[in-house]
Formats: structure tokens, sequence, C-alpha cells
């Protein structure tokens, strides 16, 4: 995946050239995952000297381990940087710190130094002489001659060496080009020894017992996740971490780990046969093991243009990272769709979708039957209030069931149903007259602000509800009410997120 | 023949003690159908297998649990609830403009509203510890409120026997104001609008006066408020009080709307 094409995409939603990046876009250029986790911690201004923005350009002077500082610049216009240290990978750390703080609105506008226009200047020399020499060469080019050039030229990213020199005035010899097959044959294959790894590891619980007090050692399962992100299989990673957390967390616990052991097992022998699965189902479940996929090549996809009605919104802390879940229903097609944001300490989650709003928009899925998505381009403002259709209780079960027979392992599904709150027992639950969903948690968290808020709404009449069906219960996300939707859905603290 | 259930429940067991110690249950026809052509030979991979697929088919078979009584409603309340636009208002007082959420609660008792069902949540956590303010809440809420309170003991007052008079429902509580500025509360919003403009603009009040003077736009004759909204947001930009002006307009404006929303 080039950026050209990248950034061609994005370019449809905002225009990269002329406008602030989004933290997205940031990460989208990141040379990997662990790049943008390197740079979080530079992206203070704290460390930085000299910070300044302006139309074309950021610069600034990062205080790393080396006794002078690191001088970075980026070309945010035409994609470009540049940094004094040691770094091998474009854009280094430094440059994606840079990034993050100016995403950030944390860089002032200023004028920028000689050094930052010369820089500039020549890579604007550098565009108008290779568009001529292209110009030249190509016969196409004379019948192309007056028209417009495509979107993704027109943001064609220039990237140059990391230890490229400022105020150098030789041209940078270009880096060489890894061999991506190679890079992807190795990541399999890494891959594929942690699932067998896995599966040992499974074999090995479920010989020795859930009883075992090894499993009350957080090691145990911590260990097993570290080898798992080595082994690209972070979702999977991930699983084991919150697997570790039900040990012992309730009277049933040995229930809810056996089922996750499971479903481990299932992803497990279903990543090892990828090759044997149907395409779709090979792709969910390359994604669900941890297989990344670039936004940008999400975006290149076949886009599903609908009106997106925004059912519900979720805010979960997953280990370090708050993860917002925005659940989206194509008015004409009836299909659930998932946009996910994340935001680690400080940072702000996606604010721009609003429940019970109705988007006419692309959305791009990720591969396989995926519900997460993407918005792409939005061809009209959000209108309100709007609000999906319910079903009965029983109804809901049957859409719920069958997406998880597309995919068993999901752990989070979006349903709206018509119900009313009742009591079994201590514990509260949704009910109609075709049976009852327990609401999960409501009988042990000390004040559940949703459950008051449902309560207070409803004065125990039956509500339209979107509810997000997880094995242990159903957390209730809206209420839409004939003329407005009151959202109600966990929100993430605002001492941990900057914005919520 | 075992339901799936059972059979469940049977791998569970299993699952405690370990395949080293107990070999896996026999599956039921459904699950040992999903498993049969493996070419698994240990204990343990045949009960891996076995967790997988009856997981796998319980998720799928997700079915409701059983149909619950009706909760009780809580009674009738005739009146009204507040509109939209006071619910967005009070969220934007408690976050900007404390000073004024008395008179908010105050107002929409005594013009016969009730507190929209979807704030009362907020408004009994806010106020579970002020006697005056708590009771000023329940009477706005009504019947949900105390039906609310019953299912959910966290929104319960922390002092439920604490007695408050009728007069201290029924009056706001005095603020500060120093005496040359509480001689604008009953002035015309031209008039004290006027002195307070010029006043900022030439310096004489400033970022030290500035809690008197919200104070004072907190008690000024509401229909003097317009007009302070006016003069106070055509004060001199160059000036050094155009920013608290720019405050204090909002302040008038927010106060000015608050009432207008909770008039009958």
């Amino acid at each position: 995946m080039s950026y050209a094409s990248g950034w061609g995409m994005v370019g449809t939603v905002r225009d990269v050239g002329t406008s602030r990046w989004s933290i997205e876009q940031v990460e989208s250029v990141a040379p990997s995952a662990a790049a943008i986790t390197a740079a979080q911690p530079l992206a203070s201004p704290t460390r930085w000297t000299g910070l300044g923005a302006n139309d074309a350009a950021l610069w600034g002077s990062c205080q790393g381990s080396g006794a002078e500082p690191y001088d970075t610049m980026v070309d945010h216009q035409h994609v470009g940087f540049t940094c004094t240290c040691a770094s091998r990978k474009t854009p280094c750390k430094h440059a994606l710190a840079l990034l993050l703080l100016w995403a950030r609105d944390q860089v002032v506008d200023t004028l920028p130094p000689a050094h930052v226009s010369n820089w500039i200047d020549r890579r604007s020399a550098k565009r108008t002489a290779s568009s001529r020499s292209a110009d030249a060469g190509s016969p196409a080019a004379s019948e192309a001659a007056g028209s417009e050039p495509a979107a993704s030229e027109s943001v064609a990213p220039e990237t140059v060496d990391a230890g490229d020199v400022i105020g150098e005035s030789e041209p940078v010899p270009p880096m060489p080009q890894p061999d991506r097959n190679t890079a992807r044959n190795d990541r399999v294959e890494r891959m594929h020894a942690g699932l067998t790894e896995l599966d040992r590891w499974l074999d090995d619980r479920i010989r020795t017992g859930l009883a075992d007090p090894s499993l009350a050692r957080y090691a145990t399962w911590d260990d097993l996740a570290a080898r798992l992100v080595d082994a690209h299989a972070g979702s999977l990673a991930n699983r084991i971490r919150r697997l570790a957390g039900l040990v012992g967390a309730s009277p049933g616990w040995h229930d809810d780990v056996l089922a996750e052991l499971g479903l481990l097992h299932l992803l497990s022998q279903a990543g090892r046969h990828l090759g044997s699965l149907p395409g779709p189902l090979a792709d969910a479940v390359a994604t669900s093991v941890g297989w990344q996929v670039k936004q940008a090549d999400v975006l290149c996809g076949v886009p599903d243009t609908d009106h997106w009605v925004v059912a519900g919104r979720s805010d979960v802390r997953e280990d370090r990272i708050e993860v917002r879940r925005h659940w989206l229903r194509g008015t004409s097609s009836g299909k659930w769709a998932l946009c996910l944001s994340f935001a680690a300490y400080q940072q702000s989650l996606d604010t721009s979708l609003r429940v019970g709003t109705s988007l006419h928009a692309d959305l791009h899925r990720y591969p396989g039957p995926a519900l997460r998505s993407l918005v792409g381009a939005r061809h009209a403002l959000p209108v309100d209030p709007v609000a999906p259709p319910s079903q009965t209780i029983a109804e809901g079960c049957d859409e719920v069931g069958s997406m998880l027979v597309v995919e068993p392992w999901l752990d989070r599904l979006p349903v709206t149903i018509r119900a009313r709150l009742a009591r079994s027992g201590e514990a509260w639950a949704l009910a109609d007259a075709t049976g009852s969903l327990p609401i999960l948690d409501a009988r042990t968290r000390k004040f559940d602000a949703g459950l008051a808020m449902l309560l207070a709404v409803s004065e125990g009449r039956a509500v339209d509800l979107t509810v997000e069906w997880t094995p242990h219960g159903v957390v209730p996300l809206s209420i839409h009410l004939p003329d407005r939707t009151v959202d109600i859905g966990p929100r993430a603290n605002t001492s941990f997120v900057s914005a919520a | 023949m075992m339901s799936v259930d059972e059979h469940w429940q049977a791998l569970v067991t299993t699952a405690l003690l370990g395949t080293d110690r107990r070999e896996p249950p026999e599956a039921p026809e459904l699950i040992a159908d999903l498993v049969a052509d493996t070419a698994r030979t240990s204990p343990s991979e045949r009960m891996l297998a076995q967790v997988a697929s009856t997981t796998a088919v319980r998720r799928a078979g997700v079915v409701p649990g059983p149909p619950l009584d009706e909760l009780a409603m809580p009674d009738d309340d005739n009146r009204p609830p507040c509109v939209p636009a006071a619910i967005d208002r009070w969220h934007h007082i408690t976050a900007s403009w404390p000073v004024l959420e008395d008179e908010w609660t105050l107002t929409l008792v005594t013009a016969g509203w009730r507190i929209a069902p979807e704030l009362l949540p907020a408004m009994l956590v806010r106020h579970r510890s002020d006697p005056v303010r708590r009771t000023r809440v329940m009477v706005g809420a009504g019947s949900t409120g105390r039906w609310l309170v019953g299912h959910v003991p966290d929104l319960a007052a922390r002092h439920a026997n604490a007695t408050v008079t009728p007069e201290a429902l029924a009056e706001l509580p005095e603020l500060p104001i120093s005496p040359e500025l509480a001689q604008l509360v009953d002035w015309s919003g031209a008039e004290s609008g006027g002195v307070l403009a010029q006043s900022l603009e030439d310096g004489t009040l400033g970022h030290s006066h500035r809690a008197m003077m919200i104070n004072l736009l907190a008690r000024v004759r509401a229909d003097a408020l317009l007009d302070i909204a006016d003069i106070l947001g055509a004060v001199d930009s160059m000036s050094p009080g155009y920013g608290l002006a720019t405050v204090l307009a909002d302040l008038a404006t927010t106060r000015n709307r608050m009432l207008d929303e909770l008039s009958t």
C-alpha cells in the first residue's frame, strides 16, 4: 500500500493539503503501530523548542537522548519528513510526535525560519522538475493536457531520508524498498508459530484444569499475551489479558473462562488454516487474530453508501486505551456497522457522530463480513431525530444469533428492541412478552448512571432501546423517544480522556 | 440424550479437574457431528474441540430468559416536563453559571413545570447533601423522583431527616454584592448596563470585582437583562474590560433565556 493512494482516499473526507490532520491521519503515515507508541511520549510541548507551523510545514527541535536536539520538519501539504536523528524509519518518531502535537492544536502558526523555507522551496522545485520530466516522457501526457490532476496525484506524498541533513542541497538517494513479500511471509510465519504456541498453552490449561493455582497468577496470562504480541497476534493478546481479569471475578467464572478458552482454540485453529477457509471467513479470522489492515487500504474498498442512523455509543477502557464504539444502522440496507475510535491518556475520542442523528455517508468495511467500518465521504450534514426500527426481545435474540453464526468470537453486538425494565431478584433486566435479557453488571456496579437514566425516562414503560449484547448481559446504549434519542451508553471518564 | 446445556455443565466439571484426571464427557449428537472428523488423539485435544464447538453453538442459539413482571409505575403527575431547551440550559448553567441553578429550579417549580425525567438522575446525584436544594429538586421531580429514588438507593438524600422551612424553600439565597454595585439591582437595564460598561472600559471595575458583578447579574431585575447583555456586548474591544464584559454578557443572556424558557 503506498501512501499516495491512502492520502487520495483520505482526501475525499478532508482536504489534506490545507487543513489540520486528524490523529488517525497521523497514524496512517506511521511505519508501524510501535512508531506511534514511541512518538506519544515526545508529543508534549515541553519536549520541544522552536515549535512552529504554517500552511505548508511544521518544524521544531526535540531534545532526545543525544546531546544535541533533533531538528525535525514535516511538509504536511505534500507529505514529507526530515529529521536529524539517526532513525532509518520514515517518518521517525520525532516527525510523528510533531504531527501529533499539531493535530492536537499545540503548535502555533508562525513564520518559518530560513532553513524551513529553504527546505520547502527545494521540495517544491523538485516537484516541479519531476512533473516536467513526467510530462515530457509520457505519451499520454499530451492527451491529458488541460485535464485536472487525479486526487491522489495532487496530494502525492514525498518522503525524504530520515537522516537528511537540514540545509543540504544535494538530492537524497532513495531508500532501498524492503521486499514486501519477504516481510509478509515472515509475518505470517511468526503468526503461525504464535498460534501453535497458543494452542499448546490452551492444551496445558485443559489438561491441568481450571482449578490449577497458576491461573490466578497474572504472569501466566501476561507472558502468553506478550508472546502473542511478538507473533503479530495483538487481538488475541488483548483477549488473553481480558480473560485474565475473569479469573475469580464472579462465582461462575469457570463457565466464562472455559467458553473463552474454547473461542481462542477456535480462532487459533482457524488462523492456522486460513488458506483453506472461504475468503470472507479467512478475512474475518485474520482480523480477529490481529492481522493489521491499514485504514488507507480499507478506504480504498467499495463504499457502502446509505443513510446511517447513529443508534448507540459506548466507551470502554481496555488496558490503557479508551475505546469508543459507535453503532450505525443503514436505513435502506438494515445492516449494522461499527466505527471505533481510540484515545490514550489525555487524548480525545471521536465526537463527530452524534447518537440519534442520521448521516448520509460512504462507509468502508474492513475485510470479511466485518461490522467494523470507517466513515468515508459524507454527502450531507447529519439529520435528527431518527431511530432504527425496533423489534421484540425474541426477534432481537434471533438477530444476534444470526450475527454470531457468522463470527462466534464476537463479544459485542448491537440490537434495537422495544422493552421495559424489570427485576429478576436483585438483578435488572429488560423484558417484554417474549422474554427477558439480563442487564450487564447492574447488580454489582455501585451506581449505574445509564440504568438510572433508563428508569427515569421510561418510568417503567416499554421504550425503544438500542443495546449492546455481550455474552454476560446487555448494556443499554440509547433510548429512542418519538422526538429525540437519549444517549445513555457508558461514557469515558473525563479525567482520562481530554474530550468525551 | 444430554441437552447442549447439560453437556456444557459436564464440560465445565471436567475442565475444573483437568483431563489429566477426568476423561472428556461423551458429546451429544449435535456436537459429536461437529467434532467427529477431527484426528485428535489426546483427551485434552478432544476436550478443546468440544468446548469450542459447544460455545459456538450456545452463543448462536442465544434465547431470551423467562418473561418478568412489570414494574409498578409512578403516580401520574399532571405538570408538563420542562422543554428540551430548558434541559440544555440546565447543563450549561451547572457547567458555567452555577450561581443561576437555584433560580432555575425555583422558577421551574413556581411556573408549574416538572423536572424532565432525563435530568432527574443528574440532579438527584448533584443535590444529595443540601436539604433545601434537595427538597426543591424532589418537589420539581414529583412522583417520578420518589419512585426513582425507591428503585436506585444511590440517589437517596444523605440526610433523610433534615427539615426545611417553606420560607427557605421559596427564597433565593442572598448573594454578597458590594454596596456600590448593590444599588444597580433595581435600576433599568440601560442604566445599570451603562454604568457597568463604562466602568469596565475605563478600568474602574476589573477582574477583582468579577464575583461581585456575577452576583449582581444573578439578581438584577429580569426585564433589565436583555439591555445589559446588549450594552456589555458592545464594550470597546480595545478596552481592558472587554474580555470580562463578554463573559458577563453571556451570563445576562443565559439568565434571560433561562427565565424565558421557564415562563408559563
